[in-house]
Parts: structure tokens; C-alpha cells; sequence
């Protein structure tokens, strides 16, 4: 899941026990059915570490990466029946709660892993 | 690599023949059965059914042109499923580079369904077939499309083969599969099974979908060719899966029956210069003993398990007709009996007129002639070749001949069938010469 950092002070004490009441509960859900099988929040992007080539030597750079639009806040490792099922889970996430600047620009991305493929080994 | 088996008719011979290289019937078998289960896995995975769909043909291909060649990989489903999805990103590559040309993106609205119940199907228990069938049956789709779409992406077929089974041109049957996958994409219906409550809803249609099929290959609506029997088998073949999937469904077990019973008589139905020949004329020996005992057995086991519907009931007509050793010895009481069962099911005029030839055939012509008059009125049937064949046939046998030859030559005119074209204007031949021996009505599915 992605936000957009807005330099606004945006989040207010209900805001955050909102939210996590609603993280808390989507996990949830996940776990009963049987299909969660890790989830993370990322803490805030100032605390980024980037590693990279710069000029053949690899430098790392201490956040907060100024050039950076978008954020990973964090992310779930389902196992469902199917690429469908995994975006319907994912599209709830835009019930999450929050500053409606931010729930307008915020996004999930949803990707199949490649290295557990059961059906590709018969 | 050794050629083709020479079981199958010459025309599916050549059919396949132009589109694929000489390939062993067992491989060609064994791709068709696969192919539902390969596009099952890989739109499982990634979604995007309308070009799964055609990353699979073309995975299809490639293993019908290599297998030949550099024998069968060691797990042929793994193979294909691995082909197609490499082909499946290079599809969605060149997608996404012509969208951001024309600046539109693929978007549909999401139905939540929440988290699945714990007594609902998990991961990988599900069978893609199944799910693949309701989705190419899915009741946005028009029912030309729902059974060019159900032919290609679950029957294995490739454009041209369709378009030669339903004598259509390739270019239309392209044309319709390519809507029908669009407006499957459009639809954002998800890739799996529907919710409990629909499933019976959405069955339905697939029944009807594969009964068309088995139809369109029984009695084909146009042309002259009476019996398309690759058609029919693949129907069969497709019910028969069916089955598998859902070993306790009584109408699905009711349908198979029913196309089984019916097709166990195709090879006494047609003479050799291709004229129909009615059931009561047909020689038994040529019908096929094991389908009559595989139908009779299933729709045995089908119907006393319930609910009784349609295709059960249609299923235990044929089996009673199977089983009669001679025309004369046809319980015909007991047909007439289910005609009545079913029409209280189903207010179809086919049945109407069905249940009319059984009741003369127990209590005489004049009888059955009062049903079908009442059937005069309705307009679904009464502009029908069945209508005027039937009320021919009753009319020959109650001895009024000049009304009779009305009826055969009304039937003859609407007729878009040669051969059943043929059958009548014998009929009305036959009627304006000196009395000979009746001809009664053809053996036609009642639906």
C-alpha cells in the first residue's frame, strides 16, 4: 500500500486509532479465513536507507529521500484462490479511514509471486 | 511420429489437419483436455482472461507443432502453463505500450465479496473447468457467443474449427469470441465460482449452452449435413466434465443421459445417401448398446437422488424409446405419462407437441389431434415445421389424407433443413400416390 507524503499535519490521535482499529480488523479477517501469510507496516520514510551503485562503488544514503513522491507503507503476503481474489482483498483497503486528501491519493498494487507456483509443477 | 487414427470422419480428418501438423490423436486428446485446465491455472494466477485465453491457443500451438518433433515433455500441463504465461507478459507488454498510446486504461468497479466462509472451496480445490464454464456462460453473453466462446476457451478448438462446426465463417466466429472476452473483461466478473445462492442460476446455463451445442451438431438448423457428429461428441465430452466436477447434480447427470440416449441412435438415423430415417423405420442394431446402457444407468441413478427437472425427464423418454427392442413394443403409455410430468415443468410447445404424438400413439390419432389444436393458437410453434409434421402425420393416421397432404406441404415450406425438406416432400409424394405403408414423425430432441 502507497501514500503520498503531503507535508501537512494531517493525522489527529482519533485518526491513527481509527485506522488501526481498521488495519487491525482487516488482518484479522485475513487470518481467520486462512489466507494471510505475513503483513508489515513500514515505519516512516525518513527512516530509508538506500543502497546503490554511484559510479561502480555501492553508497548508501540516509533518508528521507527528498525526490520521493510516493511511499511504502506497507504490505500483506496473501495466498488465495486466484490473481481476483487477491485484488478483492487489496480493494478494501480503500475503506481504510483517514484525512480525505490522503485516502484520495493513496493506492494498493497487487502482484503475483513467482516463487511458489504449485500449478507450474503439476 | 505416427498419424492420425482413422476412427474419426474424414471432414474432422482434414478439418484438423489444416490448422495443426499430423499429430497422434492421443496428443491431440490430451491437448484438448488439458486445454481448460492450462487457462484455468494462468488467468488463477494472473488475471486477465481475454488474453490468457489467446496466450494458451498459441501455448496449444507451439506444443502441436514441438511435441511431434522433440517428444512429450515430462509434464505436458506444466510445459504449457509455463509456455503461456511467458506468452501471457509479452501479451500484456505490447497491451500496455498500445494503451498508453491511446491513453486508456482497462478499468472495472470491484464487488466486495468479504472474507470466504470456511466450508467454502479453498485454493487449488476448485475446478477451473467448472469455473471457466459458467464464466464463457455467463448470462450477459449472447447465446452465440456464450457457445463459440465455450468451444474455444473449454472445448480446446481453434476459431476456424468452430466456424467449420457451426458453419459459420472464421472471421465472424473471431469476431463474436472477441466481444464475448471483452465484455468478460468489462464485466470485471472474478475467476471463480459464484456465490452458493447463483450457482444453480448460473448452471442453467451452462446446461443449455452444452444442450445447444449438442444440438447444433444433431440437427443442424441449416446445410446438409443432418448430422455434425463431432459437434455432439464434444458436447458430450463437455458434459461429461461436467459431470466430473459435479458427480452430484442430478440435471447435470440428466443432461449427459439425455445427450447419450439420443446420440446412441445417430448411426441408424441417416441413410447412406444422407436422407433422415424416423425412429420407427431405423434399423436397432445400429444402435450403440454401451451409450444406451451408460444413459439409462445415470439417469437410473439421477432421478429417484432429486430435485427432478427437465433434463432428467427428457433423459427417461429416451431411455424408454432406447429400450424398446421394436417400435411396436414402445411403452408408450409411459411416455406420454413423462411428456405430461414435463410439461407441467417446462410450458414448452416442442413438449406440447411431443406429449401429443405420445397420447395418440395410446389412445389414437384423434386424440393426440385435439392437443395439438389447442397448440394452433400459439405462436411459438404454430409457423413451426414440427407443428404442421406432426398435425401431418396425426391427420394421415386418423385417414384424413387431403388434409394431411396440407399439413406435409405447409411443413416442407418452412422446412431450412434439405434433408428434413427431402422427408416431407417424400411424404407428400408419397400421400398423392396410392395408400402405402405411414411414415411417422422423425426422432428430433424435444427442445
Amino acid at each position: 500500500m502507497v501514500g503520498q507524503p503531503s507535508g501537512r499535519p494531517a493525522w489527529t490521535q482519533e485518526d491513527w486509532a481509527a485506522l488501526g482499529a481498521f488495519m487491525q480488523a482487516f488482518s484479522q479477517e485475513l487470518l481467520d479465513s486462512g489466507e494471510l501469510v505475513e503483513t508489515r507496516g513500514l515505519s516512516a520514510p525518513v527512516h530509508t536507507r538506500r543502497v546503490q551503485l554511484k559510479e561502480g562503488v555501492p553508497v548508501v544514503t540516509d533518508g528521507p529521500y527528498a525526490e520521493a513522491e510516493e511511499v511504502l507503507a506497507g504490505y500483506w503476503v496473501v495466498e488465495c484462490e486466484s490473481f481476483d481474489r487477491a485484488t478483492e482483498i487489496a480493494s478494501r483497503l480503500t475503506g481504510c479511514p483517514g484525512p480525505e486528501h490522503l485516502r484520495a491519493r493513496a493506492y494498493a498494487d497487487v502482484r503475483p509471486i513467482d516463487d511458489h507456483q504449485p500449478d507450474f509443477e503439476g | 511420429m505416427c498419424g492420425r487414427s482413422t476412427t474419426t470422419s474424414p471432414t474432422s480428418k482434414a478439418e484438423r489437419e489444416s490448422r495443426l501438423p499430423v499429430i497422434a490423436a492421443e496428443t491431440e486428446d490430451l491437448l484438448r483436455r488439458l486445454a481448460p485446465q492450462v487457462l484455468g491455472a494462468v488467468v488463477r494466477r494472473y488475471g486477465n482472461f481475454d488474453l490468457a485465453e489467446d496466450a494458451t491457443q498459441e501455448a496449444m500451438a507451439a506444443a502441436a507443432m514441438r511435441w511431434p518433433r522433440d517428444g512429450l515433455p515430462e509434464n505436458p500441463r506444466a510445459w504449457l502453463i509455463t509456455v503461456a504465461s511467458r506468452r501471457l507478459t509479452d501479451l500484456l507488454r505490447s497491451e500496455q505500450a498500445r494503451r498508453q498510446r491511446e491513453d486508456t486504461v482497462a478499468r472495472w468497479t470491484l464487488t466486495e465479496r468479504g472474507a470466504p466462509r470456511p466450508d467454502e472451496p479453498r485454493a487449488g480445490d476448485t475446478d477451473d473447468t467448472l469455473v471457466l464454464l459458467l464464466l464463457c456462460c455467463h448470462p450477459s453473453l449472447p447465446a452465440a457467443s456464450q457457445i463459440a466462446l465455450t468451444l474455444r476457451a473449454v472445448g480446446g478448438l481453434s476459431a476456424a474449427e468452430i466456424a467449420r462446426a457451426l458453419l459459420g465463417s472464421e472471421q465472424t466466429v473471431t469476431r463474436r469470441i472477441t466481444r464475448a472476452k471483452q465484455s468478460i473483461r468489462d464485466s470485471g466478473v472474478p475467476f471463480a465460482l459464484p456465490a452458493p445462492g447463483e450457482l444453480g442460476g448460473r448452471l442453467d446455463a451452462v446446461l443449455r449452452v452444452l444442450y445447444l451445442i449438442f444440438n447444433e451438431g444433431y440437427a443442424s438448423t441449416a446445410g446438409t449435413a443432418l448430422i455434425r457428429a463431432d459437434l455432439a461428441q464434444e458436447a458430450i465430452r463437455l458434459a461429461r466434465t461436467l459431470h466430473a466436477a459435479l458427480p452430484g447434480d442430478s440435471e447435470v447427470a440428466g443432461l449427459l443421459a439425455l445427450m447419450l440416449l439420443i446420440h446412441a441412435r445417430h448411426r441408424a438415423r441417416t441413410a447412406p445417401d444422407g436422407s433422415l430415417i424416423p425412429m420407427a423405420e431405423q434399423d436397432r442394431s445400429l444402435w450403440d448398446r454401451g451409450a444406451i446402457d451408460e444413459g439409462v444407468s445415470l439417469v437410473t441413478a439421477a432421478l429417484p437422488r432429486g430435485p427432478t427437472g427437465p433434463y432428467q425427464l427428457q433423459a427417461a423418454i429416451a431411455a424408454v424409446h432406447d429400450e424398446a427392442e421394436s417400435p411396436e413394443a414402445t411403452d408408450w403409455r409411459q411416455i406420454a405419462a413423462l411428456y405430461g410430468v414435463l410439461l407441467r415443468l417446462d410450458d414448452n410447445p416442442v413438449v406440447a407437441l411431443n406429449h401429443a404424438v405420445a397420447v395418440s400413439m395410446v389412445a389414437g390419432p384423434r386424440a393426440g389431434l385435439e392437443l395439438v389444436q389447442r397448440l394452433g393458437a400459439d405462436a411459438r410453434i404454430n409457423a413451426d415445421r414440427r407443428f404442421h409434421a406432426v398435425r401431418g402425420h396425426l391427420l394421415e393416421m386418423a385417414g384424413d389424407c387431403t388434409a394431411a397432404l396440407e399439413a406435409y406441404r405447409a411443413a416442407a415450406r418452412v422446412a431450412t433443413n434439405l434433408q428434413q425438406q427431402r422427408y416431407l416432400n417424400q411424404q407428400v409424394t408419397r400421400l398423392q400416390a396410392p395408400p402405402g405403408p405411414s411414415g411417422p414423425f422423425g426422432d428430433r430432441p424435444a427442445r
